[in-house]
């Protein structure tokens, strides 16, 4: 059987479901309940990684280098993980991260933007850590294409390369088809799936991604992520058991773990809501919906048009501040450009 | 630039053009010698880059101009010394650049976030070089910022400033790509000195969007008391300011909501060569060429440098 190991950004990607604000206690009370999950790597840190607190996308409660240490006291068995991108965090980010024991990175690019990390994936070969590349919005780029960016991230030092559906857009013959190309192109290299639920597919296509050849899949308790959510790993790990694969991970302390966070980290689990359906339909970063909803109520325009607008004009995660211009534009009003 | 704008044209017709030496063959490179190629004050003697087939030397090969792919060595292999050297080419080639330029006496203008020189923003530090050789554009996140942090941080009380900017990916070449924590540092640093606030964050964003995106950058602040009609009074004065030199620059929104404010810029590039959604290269060259030609126009360079031309 097909091993895959899972990774778990509860308590990264979930941050973007509230605004960044997970508390310490938060943070090793599930660490602690994954760990005895014996889920493999644990991911923590703000929604958009190291170094990204910030009013654009929101100021996170708590700092880097608090989250990392409380999480590394709480880990027995699984390994650290945490997340960077390149213009956000830096490579001094990077170093603090490594002295406070992170075991794998995963540094994000747009999906066509892989030669951004080639430095930080230097940086972290040099430095002997465990370095990954995923390729974010990775529905704005063909099959062929991702697997060029995946292949250039290899030659960089990425010991990991995938894709995540950022947007939620994807169905599964489109994660079969681009793991697939990712897979053959990188031939022995680790190939990663990070799946979010907009259309409610992100378990069948993580099941599609683990048969194209996925060797890392991710998945947060309840789905606890931004917008409609991520893939729901307490739902991922048993549907790949039956499905022929192994994650080496004890089923009732992965619900216990579900339900702890259920009740620690979230004021409710992610539902696919209305405006979560049109983010993954119009293919727009599902980080963008509480920003969306808030600017469209207080201009009094429909926040679905913001959405097509917003993936009319191809916008890619952290450009939270073009929000302000299209609401502005279809208000009629605020705008000389 | 358009014909009659600003300093630049006022400038223009100073007594004797200053030799001037572009090493960097990427888009800036290349929009720099367009920009010089129009400035009867610079007269452009070498254009220097690493690589024969580079885009950027046949361009200047096409202009007329003489051309190495030897890099920093053709500019060290002159007869003479140029006045001035534009360096285009990456924060870690600067480091390199500076020793081997300082002895000779020029004027370095250098277009990487390398921090080592004096920073300027044109409207904010004005464009003497009066206090050293070595003269930094800070990065085009901070030529588009400054202005207004340094406006706004100046009239209210600003206690937390960030800037976001957001670049076409086909007009962020490679030194920019290798260059992103040298960029974040030095556009924090350059906040920090021009605004006085400790606090600050400098974020870049490289957008693949078909067509492209305009260059633009989002100034955030916190601030006790801000009032949205002030806030752009202030943010539109100091807009019509950077104007004089680079005409594509404009506030396109402002809100201010409780203590936080938000004013997106957005730069449209007035150039022979570039796009117009390139404003990130062209407000950064305007600021530089505008350097190079106050500098054309001092009295006392001949003695500052020593070359009799």
């Amino acid at each position: 059987m097909t091993r895959v190991v899972i990774h778990d950004p509860t308590l990264r990607d979930g941050q973007h479901a509230v605004r960044h604000q997970l508390g310490l206690t938060a943070l090793r009370r599930y660490a602690e309940a994954a760990d005895a999950a014996r889920i493999p790597v644990v991911e923590v840190g703000h929604g958009n990684g190291l170094g990204a607190s910030s009013l654009q996308v929101g100021q996170a409660a708590a700092g880097d280098d608090e989250m990392l240490s409380t999480v590394r006291d709480a880990l027995r068995n699984s390994r650290m993980g945490t997340f960077m991108l390149p213009g956000w965090g830096t490579s001094e980010d990077l170093r603090r991260a490594i002295a406070h024991g992170v075991d794998v990175f995963r540094v994000g690019v747009h999906a066509t933007e892989t030669s951004l990390a080639e430095r930080h994936l230097g940086f972290l070969r040099d430095a002997g850590a465990e370095a990954h590349c995923v390729l974010m919005m990775s529905h704005m780029a063909t099959p062929g294409a991702l697997a060029e960016q995946a292949a250039r991230a290899v030659g960089y030092g990425a010991q990991a390369v995938g894709i995540m559906d950022s947007a939620g857009h994807f169905l599964p013959s489109d994660v079969t088809a681009r793991i697939g190309a990712i897979a053959e192109a990188v031939d022995t290299t680790p190939v990663i799936f990070h799946g979010h639920n907009n259309l409610g597919m992100a378990v069948a296509n993580s099941v599609a991604a683990a048969e194209a050849g996925a060797l890392i899949v991710d998945g947060c308790a309840r789905g606890f992520g931004a917008g409609a959510g991520n893939t729901q790993l307490e739902v991922l790990v048993p549907v790949l058991e039956r499905s022929g694969f192994t994650t080496g991970i004890d089923l009732y302390a992965l619900l216990d773990a579900a339900d702890l966070a259920e009740r620690e980290l979230m004021p409710a689990p992610p539902v696919t809501a209305s405006m979560s359906i049109v983010s993954g339909l119009a293919g727009v970063f599902s980080g963008f919906k509480h920003r969306v909803v808030e600017l469209s109520a207080a201009a009094g325009v429909d926040p679905r048009d913001v959405f097509f607008e917003l993936g009319r004009r191809q916008a890619v995660a952290g450009q939270e501040d073009l929000i302000v211009d299209v609401v502005a534009e279809l208000s009629g009003r605020g705008t000389d450009g | 630039m358009s014909p009659g704008a600003g300093p630049t044209a006022a400038r223009a017709d100073v007594a004797e053009p200053v030799t001037v030496a572009v090493i960097g063959t990427g888009a800036i490179g290349r929009d720099l010698v367009s920009k010089i190629d129009r400035s009867p004050a610079l007269d452009c003697r070498l254009v220097a880059g690493r690589s024969p087939e580079s885009a950027g030397l046949r361009y200047a090969e096409s202009l007329g101009y003489a051309t190495s792919a030897a890099g920093i060595e053709a500019l060290l292999a002159a007869p003479r010394p140029f006045d001035v050297v534009f360096d285009a080419t990456s924060a870690a080639s600067h480091r390199d650049h500076w020793p081997l330029l300082e002895p000779l006496g020029t004027l370095v203008i250098d277009l990487t976030p390398s921090r080592i020189g004096r920073m300027v923003a044109p409207t904010v530090t004005g464009v003497s070089a009066a206090t050293g050789r070595n003269v930094n554009l800070i990065s085009c996140g901070g030529q588009a910022s400054v202005p207004v942090a340094h406006a706004l941080a100046a009239r209210f009380p600003v206690t937390y400033l960030e800037v976001v900017s957001t670049v076409a990916s086909d007009v962020a070449g490679r030194a920019t790509r290798m260059n992103l924590d040298e960029y974040v540092a030095t556009t924090g640093h350059a906040l920090t000195a021009f605004s006085g606030v400790s606090d600050v964050k400098a974020i870049l964003n490289i957008s693949p969007a078909v067509p492209p995106a305009t260059f633009r950058t989002a100034v955030h602040a916190r601030m006790a008391g801000a009032d949205p009609v002030q806030v752009r009074a202030v943010a539109d004065r100091a807009a019509e300011e950077v104007r004089c030199f680079a005409p594509g620059y404009e506030v396109t929104a402002c809100t201010a909501v409780g203590d936080r404010v938000t004013i997106t810029l957005q730069v449209m590039a007035h150039s022979d060569v570039l796009p117009p959604y390139a404003g990130n290269l062209d407000i950064i060259n305007s600021a530089a060429v505008l350097v190079a030609e106050q500098y054309a126009a001092r009295p006392d360079r001949m003695s500052r440098t020593g070359v009799a031309s």
